[in-house]
């Protein structure tokens, strides 16, 4: 008798927890529907009520977006600043934190310079607003998508670096040492057999870089004034400060944004919850 | 011989060769703009010509007696007290809320509370302004809480949290998967309550993730920049212009790079010296099992 009083006891407890749950995910959810909701509505369906569902589905606010905001053209900016850098991100790094784990132990350069990236991440961007401008503009680099893929890779380098050396310590070096014996030079050693080893950790470095520079705000706002040039997080700067009142469209261009960074999400979930998990994550 | 001498010299020069390429990016981007911003720091330099002088510490000196830093100060340790105090709150409710065995549920859960991470802050700031513009409005039947002074700190405070929480939710739930289940075994043998279990179990062991999560939500809310700036632009009334703020229009703005510069280098100090003191504090509490 007890015992079933117990076991309903804790059945109770139970669901109120999943109801808690479930409550706190709509929170978390409605800003997200209400973007839905108001996309699919037209200007006059939106002055007459903000939470109403839209009476039927329409997409012209999308087609409207699409056309005013250049949203191709920023979708490409983006693509070509945040891939290139991120590719760029995994060799630098790999090979740079490589070297420096194979050797901090022997040579005090490597571990100086291992502690000198490491003390770079506490620096804020604040600092190097204002220098580089002042560099980008004496070199004519400001609205050039190369230049601002340098910027990008420079600043991601020694995080990136800092993930690289941590799981390459626990990597054994009996394999490079085989290789080694057999003759292999020491970039054959490296691309042949540490970089296809060092798998996990580049998805989970790749993955987490795609997301931040795709969703990079404060570079992009200072190097990209140009209209051409602008990548979707500046272009939705101006855009949403311009459309204040065309409520659907804004969202419908709002969504767009949204898409391909939720498709991204889904595939590369794992590699991104896992890398939070481990303690990846960056001010 | 020769062979094995060339091998050698293989060996020793790749070591140098592999950190070249990343060093070099790094110097770009880290390096010379650090420098450079210490040296543009002691000119009155105006962000456009190309001339400019050497003011020495009179940049400094101007900042300490400016008044019209004071306000952006007072905001930024404003947004830092109820970020870290909401982050601290919010994203450690989560895990725990996430750590209990739901099923299929936990799953969903933590994907609904990560989703805002992958978002921009601009994003963000839209989805929210029309929040508290429209919705708000009109359900509550208030003003827009974004054109009031007094809420407007906190009302950003709340879509930074919507944007970051996720992220420190997974730091404390590793942690929290992290702690032996047989602490809480011998706890419930000896009589605890669940919230002595919480307080003499739960709260030291995650002292780790404290480290972690306390340092980075006080960075990044000193360092707020994108959500206010697009969302309210430092308005109503300067009302939500942070430091960061002051300085970007420093540069646009008033045409003050030199001065905006002396003010981001004194930020920095202020940053390093508050973040390791937090780091220390949190690393004398953390236990070993």
């Amino acid at each position: 008798m007890r015992r079933r009083k117990y076991t309903q006891r804790k059945q109770i407890k139970r669901g109120l927890w999943c109801l808690l749950t479930l409550f706190v995910m709509c929170v978390f959810f409605y800003p997200i529907y209400t973007a839905v909701i108001t996309s699919l509505k037209t200007n006059q369906e939106i002055s007459r009520s903000v939470t109403a569902l839209p009476q039927r589905l329409g997409f012209e606010n999308y087609r409207d977006a699409m056309e005013r905001s250049d949203f191709m053209r920023s979708l490409i900016n983006t693509c070509i600043v945040t891939f290139p850098s991120v590719a760029l991100i995994v060799l630098c790094s790999s090979m740079g934190a490589y070297s420096i784990a194979r050797n901090a132990k022997q040579y005090r350069m490597f571990g100086w310079l291992d502690r000198i990236y490491l003390s770079s991440l506490m620096l804020p961007f604040q600092i190097m607003m204002v220098p580089i401008y002042k560099i980008y503009k004496t070199l004519g680099l400001q609205n050039s998508l190369f230049g601002m893929v340098l910027i990008l890779t420079g600043t991601s380098i020694a995080y990136a670096t800092f993930m690289y050396v941590g799981f390459i310590k626990s990597v054994p070096r009996e394999m490079e040492e085989a290789a080694e014996m057999d003759g292999c030079g020491p970039y054959k050693v490296f691309f042949q057999i540490v970089l296809p080893l060092l798998k996990p950790v580049t998805a989970t470095v790749a993955a987490l870089h795609v997301l931040w520079l795709w969703n990079d705000f404060n570079i992009a706002l200072i190097i990209l004034q140009k209209e051409q040039v602008r990548t979707l997080t500046v272009k939705q700067f101006y855009f949403f400060s311009q459309y204040t009142t065309e409520y659907g469209m804004a969202f419908a261009s709002a969504i767009l944004c949204m898409i391909p960074v939720l498709v991204f999400f889904l595939f590369a979930q794992k590699y991104l919850i896992e890398g939070v998990s481990a303690g990846a994550v960056k001010n | 011989m020769r062979l094995k001498g060339r091998k050698i010299t293989a060996r020793t020069t790749a070591k140098y060769v592999f950190l070249i390429p990343g060093l070099c990016f790094f110097a770009f981007a880290i390096m010379v703009p650090f420098f450079m911003g210490i040296h543009i720091a002691f000119t009155d330099w105006n962000g456009i010509t190309k001339d400019y002088n050497y003011v020495g510490f009179r940049n400094f000196a101007v900042a300490l007696g400016d008044r019209q830093l004071w306000e952006p100060v007072v905001i930024t340790l404003e947004f830092a007290l109820y970020g870290v105090i909401g982050n601290t709150l919010l994203s450690l409710g989560l895990a725990l809320l996430v750590n209990n065995r739901m099923g299929k549920l936990t799953t969903a859960a933590r994907t609904v509370f990560y989703i805002p991470c992958c978002f921009s802050a601009v994003l963000t700031a839209f989805l929210w302004k029309f929040v508290y513009k429209e919705i708000v409005t009109a359900v509550f039947g208030i003003k827009n809480p974004l054109g009031m002074p007094k809420w407007v700190v906190i009302c950003i405070v709340v879509m930074q949290l919507w944007n970051t929480c996720g992220i420190n939710m997974l730091v404390y739930l590793s942690g929290l998967k992290n702690i032996p289940l047989d602490l809480y075994e011998a706890a419930v043998m000896d009589g605890a309550s669940v919230i002595q279990k919480f307080r003499y179990i739960t709260l030291p062991m995650l002292t780790p993730s404290f480290t972690v999560c306390v340092t980075l939500a006080l960075t990044n809310f000193m360092k707020t920049f994108a959500l206010p700036l697009a969302s309210t632009g430092g308005g109503p009334a300067g009302a939500s212009r942070t430091i960061s703020i002051y300085i970007y229009e420093n540069l646009y703005r008033y045409n003050k790079a030199g001065y905006g510069e002396a003010i981001s280098v004194m930020f920095v100090v202020f940053l390093v010296i508050l973040s390791t003191a937090v780091q220390s504090f949190f690393r004398k509490r953390e236990v070993e099992i």
